[in-house]
């Protein structure tokens, strides 16, 4: 019986594990009985070369770490970073990350520490863009700081931010739907709402965003709407480049702005239409007054 | 060093961001800022009902300070990237209803409302300060003198409408009661929402 969940073993004795062919620990004392919720499938592969990364070094059940400790943590994100690269072949499954973790060397039973509908890898993959975006975005505006670069206007940057995180959605276009579809899983929406609003917190913010009262929410929630809805056409579209969906999201921001104008425009009016009726309001009661007198 | 000095902030929000409590930083920050943004508009509504009466100036100058207040909160929460509460335009009418509504109720009434909020601030300052001095006084130093600062100059204000017989209200302690409970409402909502 292949368990999706299990009890947070040690990291050491999940790794071990999953080496299937451990070479100088073989002996390590396991002592949990979660062992059996785990089917190991060696499958003869024998690692000719230590997998990349920290070295882990098993010191025992004492609980004392070494510098090369490799937290269970570490290890499931590079699966699923391995497993990203099998996912335009077979989708976000788990599949795709057994694929990974052969390549890194671990048993394929590594797929069972994860989901079968592939919410870890998904979220894990929207978690590794938006840390593109926001170096990305710190490298500019470094640029920016150091005078090498002009500071853009703030509707070509929304654009230019926005297109970028699109663009890292290419290589998986096909699959994207269906990891849409998950990351809407009841399950799995607070994490993808959290991914989602600190990106476009992080958008706003490199945009030059200073606000403190409710156009702090507003323009969150107009950059989100933009955010998506230009993703989906992406879906969609099938020109070169996706040259459709860029002209799609330059209209949306350029709505944006205008709406934005627009709301200071009819406020400056409203208050020179009161201050006008109130200027009327004193010239009737003092050419009433004069009236009487 | 980048060239023009005012570029730098959001650099620096980096720095500032490493290693700090957020949720707490957080926290303590958009109910401050909420809290001088209540003040000010407390302070306006009584200023609309007696702005022109013998106590004008002295209403005025606290409405100065909380001014001041304000810009501070403002920089703080741009500088550590928190969000304001969304109960914002709420408290915008709130205030001025309630500076506004215990102006009417005279002089007295305006200092008595004044020495109700400004003692609530005030133990909420002190609260604050138990906390970052528990967190680590070090790494919140700028804060903690911020917070100090500004429950001092808030204690100044409850003593000013002491000065002002706001106990001589009428149903002073009623309404330093009820007052006090809507800070306290306030307080619990703009902490979380």
């Amino acid at each position: 019986v292949r368990c999706q969940h299990y009890p947070p073993l040690r990291a050491l004795q999940a790794s071990a594990v999953l080496r299937g062919v451990s070479d100088e620990h073989k002996k390590e004392p396991f002592t949990s009985s979660s062992q059996q919720q785990f089917d190991p499938h060696p499958a003869g592969h024998q690692p000719e070369q230590e997998p990349q990364g920290p070295h882990p070094s098993y010191t025992g059940q004492g609980g004392q770490e070494s510098e090369d400790y490799e937290s269970e943590e570490q290890l499931q994100r590079r699966i699923l970073t391995a497993a990203l690269e099998f996912v335009p072949e077979h989708g976000w499954t788990a599949e795709a990350i057994a694929e990974g973790a052969k390549t890194l060397g671990l048993s394929v039973a590594a797929a069972g520490m994860f989901h079968s509908d592939g919410s870890e890898l998904i979220l894990h993959f929207v978690s590794e863009c938006n840390a593109k975006l926001s170096e990305l975005l710190e490298k500019e505006q470094k640029l920016v700081q150091l005078g090498e670069a002009e500071k853009k206007p703030t509707d070509e940057f929304l654009r230019d931010a926005v297109e970028a995180r699109l663009r890292m959605l290419i290589p998986y276009i096909e699959k994207w739907p269906q990891a849409l579809s998950v990351l809407l899983l009841p399950r799995n929406i607070p994490s993808s709402l959290s991914l989602l609003t600190s990106m476009i917190d992080d958008i706003w913010h490199y945009a030059g965003d200073q606000s403190t009262d409710f156009n702090w929410y507003t323009r969150r929630a107009v950059l989100t709407g933009i955010y998506n809805t230009t993703e989906l056409v992406m879906l969609q579209d099938s020109s070169p480049d996706f040259e459709d969906t860029w002209r799609f999201l330059e209209n949306r921001v350029a709505d944006a702005m205008n709406m934005s104008n627009t709301a200071s425009q009819v406020q400056s009016t409203g208050e020179a239409v009161v201050q006008g009726l109130m200027g009327a309001a004193v010239t009737v009661s003092n050419g009433g007054i004069e009236c009487l007198s | 060093v980048p060239a023009g000095g005012a570029a730098t902030r959001p650099c620096s929000t980096r720095a500032a961001l490493q290693g700090i409590n957020k949720p707490v930083i957080d926290r303590i920050i958009r109910v401050d800022h909420a809290g001088e943004y209540g003040a000010n508009r407390i302070y306006a509504g009584q200023m609309a009902v007696l702005g022109r009466s013998s106590v004008g100036p002295v209403i005025q100058q606290m409405w100065d300070q909380e001014k001041d207040h304000l810009k501070k909160f403002n920089e703080l929460m741009v500088a550590y990237r928190v969000r304001p509460t969304v109960l914002l335009p709420f408290w915008n009418v709130a205030g001025f209803v309630l500076g506004a509504g215990s102006a009417l109720l005279g002089k007295k009434g305006a200092m008595a409302c004044t020495v109700a909020v400004e003692e609530s601030i005030s133990d909420h300052y002190n609260n604050q300060i138990r906390t970052l001095m528990e967190e680590d006084p070090e790494k919140y130093k700028e804060l903690l003198q911020v917070i100090k600062q500004f429950r001092d100059d808030e204690w100044e204000h409850h003593d000013i409408g002491i000065e002002h017989d706001a106990e001589a209200t009428p149903a002073y302690s009623v309404l330093k009661t009820a007052i006090q409970l809507g800070c306290k409402a306030a307080i619990f909502l703009s902490e979380r929402i």
